[in-house]
């Protein structure tokens, strides 16, 4: 059980950390910080779908690893 | 729960000053310069009309603070009304939408400050003033209705002196040349969904209601005093605006009116309404930060958020939690300094909020006929119809990237809602599927990488190697964090 709960744990933070890791690149994504959709190649149709991608990843996993974290 | 009683001592005057001041945000006098690139000299107008399209509402809120005398402004209304999800809905948009208002309210000081100190880092201003307000709030602060009378009056008397000296100067000098820019109609009605704005913040009347004496009278006496006030107002400063400086040339600076005062009046003008200005988003700023507090609080109390947000500070008495959380988030708007985006995420919250509260008033008035209703919207149900229909109609106005965010957060409050309402679980199971799915898929995507049938173009080979551990490592952790989600023992269910 305990291996469970550090495991449960690590990997709720790990999860949650990629997930706003992924909400930050999108916040810098789409107000093109440091040029990151020149670098990335993107086009002007597609920032808005990889926007939406990137959201919806990030909140998934934040809430995932919420649920994995504060696990009883 | 009891409601604590309190003293009924305000009259006519402070309700109204409540009202005027709650609106009065720094931020208003730095985005009429946008507005104004959007509707040129039909921005006087616009103004009118957001005033008049406020005021439906207003009405609405006046009739529902006298007949629901709780504490808690829309989020009691829906709550009566409606219960359940609407209720929650309505209290989750009303704590976002004040929570946008402080960080916009701080952006706005910032804005102000810049026009004499041009140095100053905009984001950094805000955060700092979001911050400071944030310490205030969770030592405590004794709510004075006549501490913002004061300030309110400060205020007002430099805009009006701003408007009468400003009048004088567009009498004895020529009209300064007229823009040739032609807006289109569709210009005029983006300029109304963005300055509706100004004026949210005069519903505090309402939400006041249990300390106005005779709140049958004076609650909407003071409601249509405010209103003309702030028509009166805005529209006068907009006239004067105009009739010293063109469209164009407001919309290109950091502090519109600033400038404006700074050509009327020169540097001792631009300086006393920074000042004004300035006095104004700090007290905004400190009013959001206090009301999406005291919602969270709410919220929580009833249920509908975790219990902690409902702690109180033992020794600051305090809802220190709820005044952390909403500190983080108006922080991290206020951080991206972008005006605009945060006028519109604010309006479409109170839009929302403004429908939720027309809905709740035709509502009562149809299941709850005998509630006693001191007062009573005029022309009904014609007022909150009028109230509703303006709302959807600013709200085709906003921007679409608010619009995705506003539908987002639609989708978070009915997770957040559900997860209180149906346990646990369920939802962790249904995100334990969704993180082995995602985990899945991108597998896939770093086989095809690996097996080069995508091609990620621009990218050294070095890159791609990185990009590549990194999709497994994230695929391994989603796969694990989905294993772990459903094999959740019946125990920890």
């Amino acid at each position: 059980m305990r291996v469970r709960r550090v495991l449960s744990k690590t990997v709720g933070v790990l999860q949650a950390t990629i997930g706003g890791a992924i909400m930050i690149f999108a916040f810098l994504f789409f107000y093109n910080f440091f040029n990151v959709q020149e670098i990335l190649g993107a086009s002007p149709v597609s920032i808005g779908i990889y926007l939406w991608i990137s959201i919806i990843f990030g909140l998934l996993s934040i809430i995932s690893g919420l649920f994995l974290f504060y696990e009883r | 729960m009891v409601e604590p009683q309190l003293k009924r001592d305000l009259g006519l005057l402070r309700t109204t000053m409540l009202g005027v001041g709650g609106t009065l945000s720094a931020a208003n006098f730095v985005i009429i310069g946008h507005a104004a690139s959007l509707a040129g000299y039909a921005i006087i107008p616009v103004v009118i009309i957001c005033g008049v399209l406020s005021l439906l509402t207003m009405f609405s809120y006046a009739e529902l603070g006298t007949a629901i005398p709780l504490a808690g402004g829309e989020y009691t209304f829906a709550k009566v009304a409606y219960g359940g999800f609407t209720s929650f809905l309505t209290g989750w948009f009303e704590w976002l939408s004040n929570m946008f208002y402080g960080a916009l309210s701080a952006i706005g000081f910032a804005y102000v400050v810049s026009y004499l100190f041009p140095q100053i880092n905009i984001p950094l201003t805000a955060v700092v003033l979001v911050t400071i307000f944030a310490i205030i709030n969770l030592r405590g602060t004794k709510e004075s209705a006549t501490a913002e009378t004061i300030i309110t009056i400060i205020v007002l008397a430099i805009l009006g002196i701003f408007v009468i000296t400003g009048w004088s100067y567009v009498q004895a000098t020529p009209a300064p040349t007229q823009s040739t820019s032609t807006i289109g109609l569709l210009g005029i009605f983006a300029a109304t969904a963005y300055l509706f704005e100004l004026y949210l913040g005069a519903e505090a009347v309402a939400a006041a209601q249990a300390e106005v004496k005779n709140p049958g009278k004076n609650i909407p006496r003071a409601i249509l005093l405010s209103a003309i006030i702030l028509i009166a107002l805005y529209s006068s400063i907009v006239i004067v605006s105009l009739g010293i400086v063109p469209p164009e040339a407001l919309s290109t600076q950091s502090s519109p009116i600033a400038f404006v005062a700074e050509q009327a009046l020169g540097p001792i003008g631009a300086f006393l309404i920074t000042i004004g200005l300035a006095i104004a988003g700090l007290a905004a700023t400190n009013g959001a930060i206090l009301a999406q507090s005291r919602v969270l609080y709410a919220m929580s109390r009833d249920g509908y958020l975790p219990k902690g947000l409902c702690k109180v500070h033992k020794r600051f008495c305090t809802p220190h939690i709820a005044i952390i959380a909403g500190a983080v988030f108006t922080m991290i708007f206020a951080a991206t300094g972008f005006v605009n985006f945060v006028v519109y995420a604010v309006n479409l919250g109170f839009i929302i909020g403004f429908s939720i509260v027309n809905f709740s008033l035709i509502k009562l008035r149809r299941v709850a006929p005998h509630l006693k209703r001191p007062f009573k919207v005029p022309l009904y149900p014609l007022t909150p119809i009028a109230g509703i229909a303006a709302s959807i109609f600013l709200a085709l106005f906003i921007d679409p990237s608010v619009l995705v965010l506003g539908a987002e957060l639609v989708v978070v409050a009915l997770l957040v809602y559900y997860v209180r309402l149906i346990g646990q679980n369920r939802i962790r199971i249904a995100f334990g599927g969704i993180s082995l799915g995602l985990g899945s898929f991108l597998l896939y995507i770093a086989y095809s990488i690996a097996t080069k049938s995508i091609q990620l173009q621009g990218i050294s080979q070095e890159f791609n190697s990185i990009i590549f551990y990194l999709l497994i490592f994230v695929s391994i952790v989603q796969v694990l964090a989905g294993i772990l989600n459903i094999t959740v023992s019946d125990r920890r269910r």
